[in-house]
């Protein structure tokens, strides 16, 4: 490494102006694709769900769903308040087992193996399959950079691969140039839609293969929504996306596919142009224009 | 129906019958509150104020950094008492700001509702006890048999001190937001980790907030120390606690005891030490809490 001055975390000594890029009509922020590119491991992986039920204690809120989330492409759950599109999602990172009383019965498979496997490491399975909340959570106490840093600091990644790591997944996003000059700075100190991307890149830091998003854009305003959607279109080309949404525009603009949801089971899951325009269930006709939820 | 036009001959916002009677009891009811809230500030004021006029003639630099001298002479100091009660403060907090806070770490985290619950309540019953009882029972525990000591003093204060801390732990943990953890869990980490680097840094502020509101109380608590740490021989500092250590509370007591004179203006002088220690802690706390509730609902 001659040459180079001593690194910090700051700033990269020299940046790469990036090759293929697009940009952002609101500000001249870009999108670093080639970061983007230069995460993951470049082969797509697909998660089944296979007759899956999830309880609150004797409340079933998921019931017996079978489903595919197809490699690289982003799938959408929509439905109204209350059919399980939140439970499901967040049974295949395992994150219901977490509330007190609730169980899961059933399959996820990541690829080929069930993330439910007895002496499967719960852990292990929450690195590989990544979550967005709705209302953006950056820890308050970490600057910037250790937010993003977190799950791989909190994992054993030091020094300067950590860094490199956090860089990229800046870049990625599309935060580098609005926070390169201040990653020692609070993160809550950063806009709700900046926050929102920095959740995303501290998601996308410790390099999962799934990633799955509840809701990320219903705290955000418009344009702040507007980012994060092109943020996700970028994504699918590295991850496999499932996105729970209440917002069935949002579903049109950026789903492959769409699952729609009635009190616990899945009503239709097909190619997103398709749900809205010639939905095969009535049920789904009567959602998708309006005439219940 | 009653029309809620005006009756004839009354304008539209004129007052209705018994408006006059209502504005008196109003007034009345607030000047009663105002009044307990004036009587129950003015108790501390006039506590604080009749101890400061009769305690300060004594207080001089003398009074505060020299020991005590023998019996039957005048002038002296109350340092060792100053010095003892520190060790047996500190020692107090110790053992019991870990225990309590691993507690609260317990209940907000790991416990089930119905253990939590439980553990709550035997900490609220526990922080009921009589400080007397705390004495007598820690005294037949470590002092019987043997002799006093700081040791089995600071003990004493750390029952005392333990439901304090462990109680406002609990409340500044649970208003750690939920969404925090489940970020952490996320992120595939695990959940010591979880709770040592992301809940306990963001709970930061209270938690030492809690622990200078047991320290304030039992800087001033007397019963655990008259059992426990209450004779002691030497007229200068001692900072060794496996004798019993000289503390201003039991000092107090003594000085009021005594028919020297002067020994009551130096029970008044050391009583007016205490009492603005344990303000000065509480005001501490109190403005601490306020800014830590702050910057987390921001």
């Amino acid at each position: 490494m001659s040459g180079r001055p001593p690194h910090d975390h700051r700033s990269l000594p020299t940046e790469r102006e990036p090759t293929t890029a697009s940009k952002d009509p609101d500000t001249d922020e870009r999108l670093d694709l080639d970061a983007l590119s230069e995460l993951g491991d470049g082969t797509g992986h697909t998660v089944s769900v296979e007759d899956l039920s999830a309880y609150y204690g004797d409340n079933r809120a998921v019931a017996g769903v079978t489903l595919t989330f197809r490699a690289n492409e982003v799938t959408a759950i929509i439905g109204p308040s209350g059919c399980g599109k939140s439970t499901l999602v967040r049974c295949i990172n395992r994150m219901h087992e977490e509330v007190p009383g609730a169980r899961v019965q059933g399959r996820v498979l990541l690829d080929d193996e069930d993330v439910y496997a007895p002496g499967v490491d719960v852990t292990a399975v929450r690195r590989a399959i990544g979550m967005v909340f709705q209302r953006p959570n950056p820890f308050p106490t970490m600057s910037i950079f250790d937010n993003v840093a977190a799950g791989l600091r909190l994992a054993g990644v030091r020094g300067e691969t950590l860094r490199e790591r956090v860089h990229r997944a800046l870049r990625a996003v599309g935060l580098w140039s609005e926070v390169k000059d201040r990653l020692d700075r609070p993160g809550i100190g950063l806009s709700g839609g900046q926050q929102q991307r920095l959740c995303i890149a501290r998601t996308i830091a410790v390099e999962p293969e799934v990633i799955l998003m509840d809701e990320p854009c219903s705290a955000l305003d418009p344009i702040a929504t507007l980012k994060v959607e092109e943020l996700i279109d970028e994504l699918k080309s590295r991850y496999t996306i499932v996105i729970v949404t209440h917002n069935m525009q949002q579903a049109g603009r950026v789903a492959d596919s769409t699952v729609f949801m009635l009190d616990g089971s899945v009503v239709e899951h097909a190619p997103t142009q398709q749900i809205f325009t010639n939905p095969r269930d009535e049920r789904t006709e009567r959602y998708v224009t309006g005439k219940f939820g | 129906m009653a029309s809620l036009s005006p009756p004839a001959g009354r304008r539209l916002l004129s007052p209705s019958p018994g408006t006059a009677r209502r504005k008196v009891v109003n007034r009345l009811m607030e000047a009663i509150a105002t009044i307990a809230a004036v009587l129950a500030v003015g108790v501390l004021f006039l506590i604080v104020i009749d101890v400061a006029i009769k305690g300060l003639p004594a207080i001089n630099l003398d009074f505060l950094t020299h020991n005590p001298v023998p019996f039957g002479q005048t002038g002296g100091g109350i340092a060792d008492s100053i010095v003892g009660s520190a060790i047996l403060i500190a020692l107090a907090t110790l053992l019991s700001v870990p225990v309590a806070i691993l507690i609260a770490i317990y209940t907000s985290e790991f416990a089930s509702p119905r253990a939590s619950g439980a553990i709550r309540f035997a900490l609220d019953l526990l922080n009921g006890v009589p400080t007397i009882v705390t004495g007598v029972f820690v005294f037949g525990l470590l002092v019987v048999g043997g002799q006093q000591s700081g040791w089995a003093g600071a003990i004493a204060l750390g029952i005392v001190e333990l439901p304090i801390v462990a109680r406002a732990a609990q409340e500044v943990l649970d208003l750690v937001p939920r969404s925090l953890r489940e970020a952490g869990l996320a992120l595939g980490l695990r959940r010591w980790r979880i709770v040592l680097r992301i809940v306990l840094p963001t709970a930061a502020g209270g938690l030492i907030t809690g622990a200078v509101l047991g320290v304030a109380r039992v800087a001033g608590e007397t019963a655990p120390l008259l059992l426990t740490s209450s004779i002691w021989s030497d007229l200068s500092i001692t900072v060794n606690p496996a004798q019993a250590m000289p503390n201003i509370p039991v000092k107090i007591f003594e000085l009021s005891e005594s028919p020297s004179p002067s020994d009551h203006a130096q029970g008044w002088a050391a009583a007016l030490v205490l009492i603005l220690f344990v303000l000065v802690a509480s005001v501490i706390a109190r403005a601490a809490q306020e800014r830590s509730r702050r910057r987390m609902r921001g």
